[in-house]
This record gives structure tokens, sequence and C-alpha cells, in this order.
């Protein structure tokens, strides 16, 4: 009994490695932040052109919808616009016995959309954090018209709603944030609506008005810009992220490479974002 | 003539002029409708999206485990079967976040003719420290191979120790969790019954248990690892009802001046955890407990039956160490070396029946998607030899699982 039970282990082993050996990555999937989607499609567009045997497939959803495709392993490269939570990390230790791997590939400033009839041009993180916790609710508050300030945010899963949340609004967002599917969805929002106020990623800031953003009331506010940024004086920076399960080899590591090099940097510039040195 | 043309003239203008009217009062009245209706539709939405919204709060989790055992002659005899189809686990989880913060959870556990309550307990966040989070009710003892579920555990069955000294893995109680978001660091303390064996509703003693465990995450990622590690203590007792009669450890028989007495269950150990990513992910995993245990006796009865069945106070010392290899992202390979020895002052024909075992298990993983996995598992206990257990017995284990989570 216990030869036959030997053997029969034996077996599958050895047919399982043997498969496993010869399985080649057909193309590499990269799913996650639709903050950096626009920017994952232009990367893989120039890389494929230039490198014609490489497939790349990029897709949204989110940063926790790429987070989760991580873990369960249908992507092999996620986009994220936040740092993975230690939950997230657990998961991965879990199944894969690795802490995963973290690549920072841009930068972004938060940007505040306003519309561009609002008269207010800039707003203290405080300011920002009472908005989105619901506490000022009209716009003279903070120096505007008197109107009821409607707010714009993201869904849940998104990972630029995790850092807002996180880093400007620390406490729950208000019950009348109006959730939206995507950075350009909030734009096309607080254009529409002179009362209208929304984040997102810098690159989708087009048609509307940004606030420029100080610390405190003391402080000077700056805009989102390549220098303000480059400094780590504009408030709301973050790097944008890639993360994946293991150390990246083979055509995945080659196209990485490729967007840390200053071809791939350049791309970051071109779509709105700034490079991540 | 001419005013004849000017007459009908004049009529059809005002009879174009009336059906223009109509055509625009139709209009408005179409359109008064369809504004209507979509105010209707609107608060329709609006209900329906609330109820989702509640229904969202909802989330319902599960996995069951199938599997075909294999046994070894001694079990055999035991048994009367060397094989056999089990459904070793069949559980569902209802978690329900009632508000941001608060959470409920309820997990029975449905396997063939063994319907068991196994979680109920609710989480809640203590306002404005977000890091801290208040449990109570039934729930994991704080303990990593004990809290880490069987349905992502690379080998079938928790090592013999942790079997041994949290029988039914649960304790119903109040736990106090620090999970650090800026400091990498896990601490858990929680107060309970500390008599749990998986059925009775309430505590058999007045004394309650506790547990404290904290675990610190170091994370070199250039090299790409990661280690965690901590120590763990326990801190309890067992209440000789009924038998004042207690063997220690060394075999020596004491007496209790009388009943009611508690008889300590003092553990301290450690944990370490290593992961590398090494051709693909690797970890060592290992933990250490040792101490003081005590089992209450039941047995009353004559003085000579109390002596044959004594309360018992014994030193245990049990480890285990697993290491893991994934192969591709499907793939996974384990080997455990796990050791429990109940009473680790005496060995030999002294030990008695609190004989140790030394236990390998080699496991085999393969993830055909994220909610199905198919395992083989090999386990070989290896007992102490003494006059009492003349040989080591024939109880290895092969098993073949197929999970399904949903």
């Amino acid at each position: 009994m216990k030869k036959i039970k030997s053997i029969f282990v034996i077996a599958a082993v050895a047919l399982i490695l043997v498969a496993s050996a010869f399985m080649q990555q057909a193309k590499i999937t990269v799913k996650g932040s639709d903050t950096m989607v626009i920017l994952a499609q232009k990367w893989a567009e120039v890389y494929m052109k230039k490198n014609p045997s490489a497939n790349i497939q990029v897709t949204g959803g989110g940063s926790g919808v790429g987070i989760t495709a991580l873990i369960n392993g249908t992507t092999d490269i996620c986009n994220a616009s936040r740092p993975m939570k230690q939950a997230e990390i657990e998961k991965l230790k879990g199944r894969y016995n690795t802490l995963g791997v973290e690549i920072p590939c841009a930068r972004d400033g938060v940007t505040i959309f306003l519309n561009e009839a609002n008269k207010v041009s800039e707003l203290s993180l405080k300011q920002l954090s009472d908005i989105y916790q619901g506490k000022t609710k009209n716009w003279k508050e903070v120096g505007g018209a008197d109107a009821e300030i409607r707010l714009y945010g993201r869904e849940n899963s998104s990972g630029t709603y995790t850092y807002f949340h996180d880093e400007v609004v620390i406490g729950d967002y208000a019950a009348t944030v109006q959730s939206l599917p995507g950075t350009a969805a909030v734009v096309n929002a607080v254009k529409k609506d002179v009362n209208g106020i929304g984040y997102g990623g810098a690159a989708y800031a087009v048609g509307v008005k940004h606030a420029k953003v100080k610390k405190d009331n003391g402080s000077t506010a700056y805009d989102a810009t390549a220098e303000t940024i480059g400094k780590g004086v504009y408030p709301i920076t973050r790097f944008l992220y890639m993360y994946l399960r293991n150390r990246p080899t083979g055509e995945t590591k080659k196209y990485i490479d490729w967007i840390l090099g200053p071809e791939g940097q350049s791309i970051v510039t071109e779509i709105g974002y700034f490079p991540v040195k | 003539m001419k005013k004849l043309l000017v007459i009908i003239i004049f009529a059809a203008i005002s009879i174009y002029g009336y059906s223009q009217k109509q055509t625009i009062d139709s209009l408005k009245e179409a359109l008064e409708n369809h504004e209507g209706k979509l105010s209707a539709l609107d608060d329709r939405v609006l209900v329906n999206e609330s109820d989702l919204s509640k229904l969202n709060k909802i989330k319902v989790t599960g996995y069951i485990q199938s599997q075909w055992e294999s046994y070894g002659a001694d079990l055999e005899k035991t048994n009367g079967y060397n094989n056999t189809f089990y459904i070793r686990r069949a559980r569902v989880k209802f978690t329900y976040e009632a508000t941001d913060g608060v959470k409920f959870v309820l997990q029975p556990d449905f396997s063939t003719g063994n319907l068991v309550l196994k979680d109920a307990y609710v989480v809640a966040n203590i306002p404005k420290l977000k890091a801290w989070t208040l449990w109570m009710g039934q729930m994991n003892r704080p303990d990593y191979e004990v809290e880490y579920s069987s349905s992502s555990r690379e080998v079938l069955e928790r090592s013999r120790y942790t079997t041994t000294i949290y029988p039914g893995e649960r304790e119903i109680g109040a736990k106090l969790e620090y999970n650090g978001i800026k400091i990498p660091l896990l601490f858990q303390l929680m107060v309970m019954n500390g008599d749990f064996t998986g059925t009775q509703a309430k505590d058999v003693d007045s004394r309650k248990d506790i547990m404290a465990r904290a675990v610190y995450s170091i994370k070199m990622p250039n090299q790409g690892i990661g280690i965690d590690l901590g120590p763990d203590l326990y801190y309890g007792g067992n209440l000789a009802k009924v038998n004042k009669y207690v063997k220690n450890s060394d075999g020596t028989l004491d007496s209790l001046n009388n009943v009611w007495r508690y008889l300590n269950k003092n553990w301290y150990g450690g944990e370490i955890r290593i992961y590398a990513d090494v051709l693909g992910g690797t970890s060592l995993k290992a933990e250490y407990m040792s101490g003081i245990n005590s089992v209450a006796s039941t047995t009353t009865g004559t003085r000579a039956q109390q002596i044959a069945s004594p309360n018992l106070y014994n030193n245990f010392t049990g480890y285990y160490i697993y290491l893991i290899k994934n192969i591709g992202p499907k793939n996974q390979a384990v080997v455990r070396y796990d050791y429990y020895d109940p009473n680790n002052k005496l060995a030999g024909d002294a030990a008695g029946n609190s004989i140790y075992y030394k236990t390998w298990t080699l496991a085999w993983q393969y993830y055909l998607n994220d909610w199905i996995r198919i395992t083989l598992n090999y386990i070989m206990p290896k007992n102490e030899i003494n006059a009492l257990n003349p040989t080591d017995k024939k109880d290895n284990v092969f098993t073949v699982r197929l999970q399904a989570k949903f």
C-alpha cells in the first residue's frame, strides 16, 4: 500500500513539474488603477510597436480590483494609485509566500477640480477635509458664493478614493458624496456643476479649474506642477505603483525596465503625470 | 371675389394656427407625462439603490472540503475500514457590516452529522483609534496556526500540539487587537472562558484565561525577504472540582487539601515566519510553545478510583516547522515537521501513555484557479516507544482533497 502511494505521489509531482516547465507566458496582463489606465495603455501601445512579439493587455477597474486580481492570479502586473494595505500583503504572503514587489513608476499630484465659474481658487487640507466630511456645506464658508457644495468622488475600489481618504479627509466621507466610476467622470460632473468639487489624478484635469492646495492657512498654496511635485511642496503628492507577485523576469522585466527608463518616463510626462525621479 | 379670397386665407390661417396650438399643447402634455414618469423612475431607482446598499453590506463566503482518505493498518483496526470518502468541512460564513467599523460574523460548519457553530462574534473599531478593534463572542484563539484558515492552510490539518492544547480552535471571550497602520505590529490580548472544547455554551469555572500575542513584521524589499516574529503567552487555569489528587509532571502524586482548587495553565512561546522571493515564493514558518498544562479530572467514586484517574499537571513542549515552496503560480510543495510531548519530564516507560509524537507531513497543492484546489497530503506520525507502546503505530494517512471556495 505504501509503495503504491509513494509511486502515485511521485508520478503526480513529476507530471505537474514537467507541465509547469513547458508553460510559457503568452502575454502580459496589466490590471487596476483607473488613474493609471491611460498611461498604462500608452506604455503598452508604444512598447508593442517597438517590440512586435510582445503582447500586453491593459484594463482598469480600480486599484482595489487590480490588487484582488494580483492576489487571485488573474493579472501579472497590478497598477495601483495607492500603496497595498497590510491585509492585502498578508493575503499575498499566504497564497504566494512572498511580500510582493512594489515598483513606483510615476508621481501624481492629486488635483482638486472646481468649476471654472467658481470664485474659490485655493483650499487648505483642513478645508478639504471638512468639505468632504460634510462639515463645511456652503461655498461661502471658504470664500465662495452662497451656494451648497456638491461633492463628487470615486468608488471605494479606487486607489484615489482610499489615498484621498487616508491623506486628506481622514474621517468618514460625507454620505452626500456622489461616487463616480473614474476620474474622467468626476471631471465631467464638475464641469457641468458650478457648485461641484472633485478630486483625481492630474492628467485628467482638463476643462476644469484646479484649486491650489495649501498645508494650512498660514502656508503658501501650490498648484500641482512638475516643479512643486519635484520639490515636494504640493501637499497631495503620491506615487503611482506597479505591483507584482514575484520579482520580474523575462519579458515582464524587459517591459518594466523600459517603463522606468527614459522612454517610458517621457510618456509619463506626455500623459500629464510626473516622472518617478 | 377678393373678399372671398381674404376670408378663405383668413380661415386657413386660423385653422393652421389652431392646429399648431393643439400640436404644442399635446406636446406639452406629452412632455409633462414623461417628466412625471422620469421622476417616478428616479424615486424607484433611489429606493432600489438604498436596498442594494443594504444588501451589499452582507457578504457570504464559504468552502467545501471533500476528500478520500487511506489509513495505515493500526488505524484500520481501530476504524474497521482502511479508506473512506469524507466531507471534512462545509462552512458558510456570513459577514454583515452594520456600519463603518462594526461587523458581525456568523460561521456554522455543516459537515456530515456535525452541524456546529464555529464563529459568532462582533468586531468594532474603537472610535478615533483606527488600528484598534474590540471583538466579542466565539472566535479563534489568538495563535497563528489556529487563526490561519483551513481553506488557506498548506497542509490539511493543524499540527498535533495545536489541536491538543487548543481543542476546537475557538474560545468564547473578548479580544482587543491592535493592527498597526504605520507600525508593522500586530498585538492581540484575549480574555476568555478557557475551557472551550467546541460545544459548551458557558464557562465551567469562575477563572478567566488570558492569551497575549505580538507579531512584528520586518521587510527587506531589495532582498525580497520578509520576517514576522513575536512572543506568545497563555495564562490561565483549570478547576479541580471533584478529585483532589494531582499527578505531577515528574510522575509523583500530590493531594490537594480539598477540591475547588485551580491548577495552572501557564504557557510561553514564540513564532517566526520568513518569506523569501527565491525562484518564486518560499517560506519557512515555525512556532514553539511550552509550559505547564493541566487537565481536570471528572472521576469521583472511591479514593482508589480517583487516584487511578487524577488531575494532570504536566510540563509539555510542542513545536512545528513548515517549509513551503511555490512552483509557478499554480503549484505548491510543502513539508512540515511537528513535535508534541505532553510530558517533557518523563521519557520511556516512565512516560506511560504520555508519549511524544514526531510527525512528518508532505503535501502538494494544485490551484486550478483561485476557487478550486486539489491537495495530496501524506502524514507520517512516529510515536515514542515504551512498555505501554512497544511499536511505532501504523497510523500514516494519505489524503486526496478537493476544495471549492466561494
